[in-house]
């Protein structure tokens, strides 16, 4: 392959990694730095590149590389990241003056409840276990199949099996106890808190009502409704969306609490 | 130890003056990486073991675990892990006894998944009767763990 070739390649990856890599690492400058490492070592490496697999499959299994690193140093969340990341920013006046600026002067500065059921599914996987986040976001949200993960990972099939089951258990386990669009029992309301709060026009619950995952939730059939919350995963675009400014102002605030959080 | 037993996941024990072994076998179709995650991820144990209600500590070799049972919701059992050999063998156990688990290949495909505990000791008489019996228990555990691992196994 040629670099022209591989940059015109690139290119058409770029959104999908940079989502990729912001929502594995929470961080934007470490997504967009590892962004950047995964071209330069693209281009170093493009001799080695025999297409055994497809372009995605590799770039992804380099900048999943640079991430892992990157990670590995740092600590895991905690399921309950959203309740410790919400009473800090209710202690911190700026955060909401901030936010509240975004929304009122940024072209993505909109606050739509599928975007923050997106950005919590981001927060609440960092309490899995790394390889376990890694195969549901590849497998769930961006679409490779288990053969593309173990070569990404560079682990087995049966592996790969274990941990996308584990993690979706998990997740199916969490959001089930904690979030009141799919459970009526569920402790967090976030989405229509903050809903009420940046729109304080709209009706929230007639706005909720208009996410499948909410209608559907009266089924209470947890693997359908965690199916439709990677869908909505799927749909979204973290740095492109219109609401893409605000929830990543939300993302670093709650990175920051976290480095910070005791263990 | 003999490991002939049938692979049929029916409990036997046997019962001396000083010691009681308590062993199961069955067969499992899934990769034995998927079986020794399953036994050795003690976070994940009880969402899937119902036999476990909780546990404590991280299954590798020499360290200290936080056990505790349906068998007496309780008691909390200290266990070490004694050995770990992955995808073949792991014992934990205390001073009353050790709780073995193996895995075997068999040709057709299939694993076959071990567990035998034997406890006792000098004062075993004084102590065994108020020990339940773990028959049922083991029944129920090599039967979750069974179904666990065959459903990620055929899992897509």
């Amino acid at each position: 392959m040629t670099v022209e070739l591989f940059n015109k390649e690139f290119e058409g990856h770029l959104a999908q990694l940079k989502s990729y890599l912001v929502r594995i690492t929470a961080s934007v400058a470490d997504a967009e730095d590892i962004a950047q490492d995964t071209y330069l070592k693209g281009v170093e490496k493009i001799n080695t590149f025999r297409g055994e697999s497809s372009l995605k499959t590799w770039l992804f299994t380099i900048a999943s590389n640079l991430a892992k690193d990157n990670l590995k140093a740092q600590k895991r969340w905690t399921e309950n990241v959203t309740d410790i990341t919400k009473a800090a920013a209710m202690s911190n006046p700026d955060f909401f003056k901030e936010a509240m600026q975004i929304r009122m002067t940024s072209p993505q500065g909109q606050f739509e409840a599928k975007e923050h059921i997106a950005f919590c599914f981001t927060c609440i996987s960092k309490s899995l276990p790394l390889e376990q986040q890694l195969c549901i976001f590849l497998k769930e949200v961006y679409e490779f199949k288990v053969n593309e993960i173990t070569t990404i990972l560079d682990t087995t099939e049966a592996m790969v099996k274990y941990y996308l089951h584990t993690g979706r258990s998990k997740m199916i386990h969490i959001f089930d106890g904690r979030c009141a669009l799919i459970n009526k029992e569920g402790i967090c309301h976030q989405c229509s808190e903050l809903n009420g709060i940046f729109n304080p026009k709209q009706n929230t619950q007639e706005e909720l009502m208009k996410i499948d995952l909410v209608k559907e939730a009266e089924k209470g059939e947890k693997e359908h409704l965690f199916d439709l919350r990677m869908r909505i995963l799927k749909e979204i675009d973290p740095f492109q969306s219109k609401a893409a400014e605000l929830q990543l102002h939300h993302l670093e605030h709650n990175r920051k609490v976290m480095e910070k959080y005791p263990d | 130890m003999s490991t002939t037993e049938k692979p049929d996941g029916k409990a036997t024990t046997v019962k001396t003056t000083f010691h009681r072994e308590t062993r199961i076998s069955t067969e499992i179709k899934a990769d034995p990486a998927i079986i020794w995650a399953l036994l050795t991820k003690a976070s994940d144990y009880t969402r899937w073991n119902s036999t476990v209600t909780s546990i404590e500590g991280n299954i590798v070799l020499n360290e200290k675990l936080k056990l505790k049972s349906v068998l007496d919701a309780k008691r909390t059992f200290t266990l070490k892990v004694k050995e770990f050999e992955p995808e073949k063998r792991l014992v934990w156990g205390d001073g009353q006894g050790n709780r073995v688990y193996t895995l075997t290949k068999s040709e057709n495909g299939m694993v076959k998944f071990s567990m035998i505990e034997r406890i006792g000791g000098f004062m075993f008489p004084l102590y065994g009767k108020m020990i339940p019996p773990f028959d049922a228990s083991f029944e129920q555990f090599a039967a979750d763990l069974k179904k666990e691992a065959e459903l990620i196994m055929n899992s897509k």
